[in-house]
């Protein structure tokens, strides 16, 4: 795919050029390839907004994906979760992840929660992915669906020992608003969950909608930075009836294609607005962290 | 044992629309040789289910891979590999050799 030469790319351009960020280009035939801006697969580029893409058909991949939770209204909180995927993908228009989470959780003083340090397994999921829409010649917009069937024996919030199972549903659309350069997502997402405490036989559902946008910009043929906002809302229960609590995710992304099998990817959002169902504070600090974080490292083999 | 002729339609209806599809076929061949591909530049129709080809003459091995056709797939020393790539819209694909990227590229030019 070419790009071609727009005033929005060139003022990019010279901004990554002025932060010292972007590679020296070539300005002849001769430039070496591999400071060229190829095609970029977007699937993580957009921090936790995902991209629609998912792989190329015959790819298998290890990855690496921690995400922290950090600070209630008051105590310490902490809470660490490690996942081991393996993501496969067996067509051109579906891919798999199969992941094991652990948790880490470090809680004390946190009101309505317990006191707790404790790490261990915590749960299995299988997340496949649909491209029912490839971006690329003649579509400039790409669109994909993923649905996350997870089972969890720690809760993420509490840590109380819990069976908890949860059906993340995301529907992705993103675009390459400058082709391999400056692109964009958007996401629309709904997670009903259903829980039951260890020592209970009653099971509490709840849910979260949320919608989260997100732009990217290659500083760098290998190095992607970005920004993204994410809106949560909470439900004590899997429809619109009973309100929780809302709030409003902001933060930087980062992407790095180290080699062409291995890439890292992280973002940080904090939350800059919300509101908790009874709650007169100004942020939702009972169904939703301060600040939030993931690192992800893939291996393609 | 005689067979319900709803079941028999039923049955015979995918090769109305198979019959044309496999007809339509386009194959694309490529070889690889001292981490170049031949052609760089190939060509393939529209809107038509393709068949890629690669045989690798080189004494390692290399991995087709293109982004935009979204497939990958080794091929040892000496080997051929087969990939079928849905119909694609007219465009440039651009094809690369993952184990040589810095050497070994070519586009495919769907019109």
């Amino acid at each position: 795919m070419s790009f071609a030469a727009s005033p929005l790319r060139t003022a990019f351009a010279l901004l990554a050029t002025g932060l010292g960020l972007a590679a020296p280009r070539a300005a002849n035939a001769q430039e070496i390839k591999t400071n060229r801006y190829y095609e970029l697969e977007t699937k993580y580029i957009f921090g936790f907004t995902n991209g629609t893409d998912i792989g190329a058909e015959g790819e298998k991949e290890i990855e690496l994906e921690t995400t922290g939770a950090f600070r209630k209204r008051a105590g310490r909180y902490n809470a660490i979760e490690q996942e081991i995927e393996f993501e496969y993908v067996p067509t051109q228009y579906w891919g798999n992840e199969f992941s094991a989470h652990f948790l880490s959780q470090q809680i004390t003083n946190v009101p309505g929660l317990d006191n707790l340090s404790q790490t261990g397994f915590s749960g299995l999921s299988w997340k496949p992915k649909w491209l029912i829409v490839g971006r690329g010649p003649g579509n400039p917009f790409g669109l994909s669906l993923s649905v996350q069937p997870a089972w969890e024996r720690l809760d993420g919030g509490s840590g109380a020992h819990t069976s908890t199972f949860s059906f993340a549903t995301r529907l992705a659309v993103d675009t390459e608003i400058i082709p391999n350069m400056f692109y964009g997502a958007v996401n629309l997402f709904y997670a009903p969950e259903m829980e039951r405490a260890a020592a209970d036989f009653a099971w509490s559902r709840v849910s979260t909608y949320g919608a989260s946008g997100a732009l990217a910009y290659r500083v760098a043929p290998k190095v992607t930075l970005g920004g993204e906002a994410e809106v949560n809302v909470a439900y004590g229960g899997w429809g619109l009836g009973a309100f929780s609590g809302s709030a409003l995710f902001i933060g930087p992304t980062l992407h790095i294609q180290v080699t062409p099998k291995i890439f890292l990817a992280a973002a940080w959002s904090v939350e800059v607005s919300g509101h908790a169902s009874g709650d007169p504070g100004r942020l939702d600090l009972d169904n939703f962290e301060r600040q939030r974080a993931n690192l992800k490292m893939g291996l393609e083999f | 044992m005689k067979l319900n002729p709803s079941l028999a339609a039923a049955l015979a209806l995918p090769l109305l629309f198979a019959a044309p599809a496999m007809a339509q076929q386009a194959t694309v061949r490529l070889t690889i040789k001292d981490h170049k591909f031949s052609p760089a530049t190939a060509h393939a129709p529209a809107n038509r289910p393709l068949t890629i080809i690669v045989r690798n003459l080189d004494s390692t091995a290399a991995e087709f891979e293109s982004k935009s056709l979204r497939i990958e797939k080794v091929a040892a020393p000496g080997s051929e590999i087969s990939m079928q790539v849905r119909p694609l819209n007219p465009g440039r694909y651009r094809f690369f050799d993952d184990f040589h990227v810095d050497e070994a590229e070519g586009e495919l030019i769907v019109e």
